[in-house]
């Protein structure tokens, strides 16, 4: 079928499902438009400047960063929020554009780079992540190598500290090798690139092998994931001649502020062991909501609760919900913290007196459920 | 005996699948028990500690299991273990640690020797096995819960027995039996961590490593949490 017929057709679906099931349909017109013509993807890339974003944590919000980044230079399309698989590039595809920013999954990027040759991909960082999806973290990293030295048009943009990204960035011909000055990494005792023990002093690491965060492109200042992906982004940017955004760190955590009960909700996504951390050094307050299910986009296995120290909870105000609610309740009890257990989030916000600050730290599927409602 | 040690062994390379949180499960257990547990984190640079009472190791990749046999098989460590089995020490091991205490294994396609401390072997098999899995143990009397995710394909020689029964899952690869035990040493592939969603397993380790019978504890939270789980898988 012709593709421009297999467009029309993807987008009437998506008409379609808006109108008639009120869903988004984005990911509709990817799904139909990859069902029916499947190089849509290459046939689409060709003539815009494609930039692919990927990554554990932070896919969504440095591609809104880059989007806004590159929008001043041109028209820019763009995946629909957190739609990171072959369908939600190919629906970004079907909008007519000069720049294309994609978010993509850790997993698929090897197929997007191989179809939509990106001008562009840049890795933010590779941690333990659903394991029941990815298996191992080392798998996903040997994957990204292999595209990465299979793709010499593309410029491979990473935070050399982790020691994955590294070895991305090491198979590739063109890369740009960025560091924040070294970060611990909890999936870097063993060398990806020779499976040897690697040597760590303190933030630094340096394999006999010759993987190391020690040789940078460029040097930046240490700081939050947040202000890191900005700063990666504003790199993208320079690249294709932008002007760099200020970062604001803020709007860049994927958090969205709410009035639930009469109680004022900081809602922030979190997801697995790298991001719960990074999420918890934000709770500053007195009171937290704690959401933790285990659908597949969560990961099935609520094992990695137990990665994280929630150490920094104690003496605070803990509620938990969500269908996996007791795992996390269980977990934070072992490590002494007693939380109250809800049955709903509107349950646990009752809790907290009328005009109370809460912090929310919610499962992915819980996050869109609230973030939509 | 109102004091035991906990070795958790490569933490920094058997930590990946959550397995860790056993050795916190045990000293969060022995407390209720009157006895003060010290956890004690090896390295792969460390020598093992000669007077461990609960020896744990976890689930791992490929690369990180072979560099904790290399570290296991380095000096004098595999003779500690050794004389740790003989006065009675527990050794728990999951997944890839539960490979490495075995006589054989597989790892980035290389067949190594492991440690020889339980009578299996394993071999990678070809589909990955990942998801909930149920077990009922005679060895323990009640069902385990818990979570797999390997390729692993374990067979038990005349020494070692099944450790559990599987009602809900494939476990050793066979979808018959999980893990193996021999005396003290315990093998399984369920992560979880095993301890967590069993915390009557903990009190059996306790019990096996201290060679005290412990009253029951009073701990609702922990019993709810194994009660559920147990019953939705």
């Amino acid at each position: 079928m012709r593709l421009k017929l297999s467009i029309f057709i993807a987008k009437f679906s998506a008409l379609l499902s808006k109108k008639l099931l009120r869903r988004t349909g984005e990911t509709i017109a990817g799904r139909v438009l990859l069902a029916l013509y499947p190089k849509a993807i290459s046939e689409l890339a060709k003539g815009k400047k494609i930039i692919c974003v990927s990554g554990t944590n932070g896919k969504t919000s440095t591609t809104k960063a880059l989007v806004s980044i590159i929008s001043k230079l041109g028209s820019v399309a763009t995946s629909p929020s957190g739609s990171n698989l072959e369908r939600g590039v190919a629906a970004a595809l079907m909008t007519k554009s000069d720049y294309a920013v994609l978010e993509v999954d850790e997993l698929h990027l090897s197929r997007v780079i191989e179809e939509a040759k990106p001008k562009v991909v840049l890795l933010l960082n590779l941690t333990r992540d659903q394991l029941h999806r990815m298996h191992e973290v080392k798998r996903v990293a040997d994957r990204w190598a292999k595209s990465a030295s299979a793709a010499p048009e593309t410029l491979f943009v990473g935070d050399i500290d982790d020691p994955f990204v590294a070895l991305a960035l090491n198979s590739a011909a063109q890369s740009q090798r960025i560091s924040f000055g070294g970060s611990k990494h909890q999936d870097g005792a063993v060398c990806p690139s020779c499976g040897k023990y690697l040597k760590w002093i303190r933030n630094n690491y340096k394999c006999a092998c010759g993987l190391s965060n020690s040789n940078p492109d460029e040097t930046f200042e240490s700081g939050s994931a947040a202000y890191k992906n900005a700063t990666m982004a504003n790199v993208v940017g320079k690249f294709f001649g932008a002007k760099p955004i200020a970062i604001d760190e803020k709007s860049l955590e994927r958090s969205v502020d709410q009035i639930r009960k009469g109680v004022k909700a900081n809602i922030r996504l979190t997801k697995n062991p790298a991001s719960w951390t990074e999420a918890l050094k934000s709770i500053t307050g007195e009171n937290a909501v704690l959401i933790v299910n285990a659908r597949e986009v969560d990961g099935i296995d609520t094992s990695w609760l137990w990665d994280i120290s929630f150490s920094g909870l104690s003496g605070k105000r803990i509620v938990v919900c969500g269908e996996r609610a007791l795992d996390i309740a269980y977990r934070l009890h072992v490590e002494g913290i007693e939380a109250e257990i809800a049955s709903n989030f509107d349950d646990a916000m009752a809790k907290f007196e009328s005009g109370a600050d809460v912090h929310v730290l919610a499962a992915y599927t819980a996050f869109h459920e609230l973030v939509n409602s | 005996m109102s004091q035991i040690k906990i070795v958790r062994i490569h933490n920094e390379l058997l930590g990946t699948y959550g397995d860790q949180g056993n050795a916190e499960v045990l000293e969060f257990r022995a407390k209720f028990h009157g006895i003060t547990a010290n956890i004690v984190d090896v390295t792969y640079n460390d020598d093992l500690p000669t007077n461990g009472d609960i020896y744990l190791l976890g689930g791992a990749e490929d690369a990180a299991q072979l560099l904790s046999l290399e570290a296991l098989q380095r000096g004098d460590n595999l003779n500690i273990l050794h004389m740790a089995i003989e006065r009675g020490a527990v050794i728990l091991a999951v997944c890839a640690g539960f490979q490495i205490i075995g006589n054989r294994f597989v790892a980035n396609g290389q067949e190594v020797d492991g440690l020889g401390l339980l009578d299996v072997t394993s071999v990678p098999g070809d589909k990955r096995f990942v998801g909930d899995i149920k077990t009922t143990s005679s060895v323990l009397g009640f069902e385990l819960t818990g979570f797999e995710n390997h390729m692993g394909r374990t067979i038990l020689g005349p020494t070692a027995q099944a450790f559990g029964k599987v009602i809900t899952g494939h476990g050793n690869g066979d979808s018959k039996y999980d893990g193996a035990v021999s005396g003290n040493i315990f093998g399984t592939y369920m992560h979880g961590p095993i301890l967590a969603r069993n915390p009557e397993f903990a009190d059996l380790l306790l019990t096996r490593a201290t060679g005290r019978k412990y009253a029951q504890i009073t701990d609702p939270l922990a019993l709810k949490y194994a009660t559920w789980r147990r019953k939705v898988i």
